[in-house]
């Protein structure tokens, strides 16, 4: 996506950003990536999966571990959907977006074992967009355990 | 105490002759204020920063309240970690909303929020975002991982989490 001339950058950031969660709702991994930067940083904080020798995180890049997880998630979720609610942007590229994602459960997520259960859950992201328009880095915050209570896995490993 | 009336009670003779928009700090200096006096463990400090009919949505607690629910959540934590720590690693601000991401840590010696006290050390990302208007913040949203929480104090079941 290429901004106009006059476009203030917020603007410009704010539409990439909700251009993302549009093609998220289509299921459009490529599209979503096409958006970022090719060294894209990708940070998904509460993404954490303990295992006896080692804890798996959702950090890294957006073309690695970002359409790695985003996929998975398509997958486990074939009706996976969001809400974005608010869109607040700067100047400086950095894009807060509060959105819920939810999804109907057909195969395993993480340790959950898929029950045909549904969940919503709200989601603060904070994206950097840079002059160029291409997303340069992606965070985003959400609560696991309202994730696996309303998909009926009660433990926390 | 509120900022305006600590304000007001500072600088009484002023005060008739000050509009309540002179008073008010940016929307940036009303959360730094905010986080600094949670860093320092003093609620009723950070407290002065929240609008009295401020709204609150605490997700991982499940907490859609006022302020004063908002004092209850702050109160609990200093207790159950006496020790906190507050790092605050992005500061984010647009508009009238900013947006904070920060590091709790602090070792437990209390029960807190169900999971009985083990003495577990606390280290959790979180992201809050607040609306601030007129100097005083109208708004929290709280995102943090309450899995994340859970795991480190050592509870092993979110059915049982009184149970270790």
């Amino acid at each position: 996506m290429s901004s106009t001339i006059s476009e203030p950058r917020s603007e410009t950031a704010a539409r990439v950003v909700r251009e993302f969660f549009d093609r998220y709702r289509r299921h459009d991994v490529n599209g979503m990536t096409d958006l970022c930067d090719m060294t894209a940083g990708f940070s998904y904080v509460p993404f954490e999966i303990w295992g006896k020798q080692r804890v798996l995180r959702g950090d890294g890049k957006v073309r690695t571990i970002g359409k790695t997880i985003w996929n998975g998630l398509i997958t486990s979720f074939p009706d996976l959907t969001n809400t974005v609610h608010t869109v607040e942007a700067n100047d400086d590229g950095d894009v807060v977006v509060e959105v819920d994602i939810g999804g109907t459960q057909h195969l395993a997520w993480g340790f959950a074992k898929p029950a045909g259960r549904r969940y919503d859950a709200p989601h603060l992201f904070i994206f950097k967009v840079g002059a160029d328009g291409l997303i340069q880095h992606i965070t985003a915050y959400w609560d696991n355990a309202g994730m696996s209570r309303q998909l009926g896995h009660t433990e926390v490993d | 105490m509120r900022l305006i009336d600590r304000l007001v009670q500072r600088f009484p003779k002023e005060a008739s002759n000050v509009t309540t928009a002179e008073l008010t700090t940016t929307p940036t200096e009303a959360v730094e204020h905010f986080l600094g006096a949670l860093a320092r463990r003093d609620v009723e400090a950070a407290m002065a920063s929240i609008a009295r009919d401020a709204r609150v949505i605490i997700y991982p607690l499940g907490v859609r309240d006022s302020s004063d629910a908002l004092r209850g959540v702050l109160n609990d934590l200093v207790v159950a970690f006496p020790d906190l720590l507050l790092r605050v690693k992005r500061v984010i601000t647009t508009g009238d909303v900013i947006a904070v991401e920060f590091k709790v840590e602090g070792t437990q010696a209390a029960d807190y929020a169900g999971a009985i006290n083990q003495e577990k050390h606390l280290d959790v990302d979180q992201a809050w975002r607040f609306t601030v208007r007129a100097g005083l913040i109208s708004e929290v949203h709280a995102y943090w991982c309450q899995q994340q929480l859970l795991r480190r104090l050592g509870v092993k079941r979110f059915d049982q989490i009184a149970i270790v």
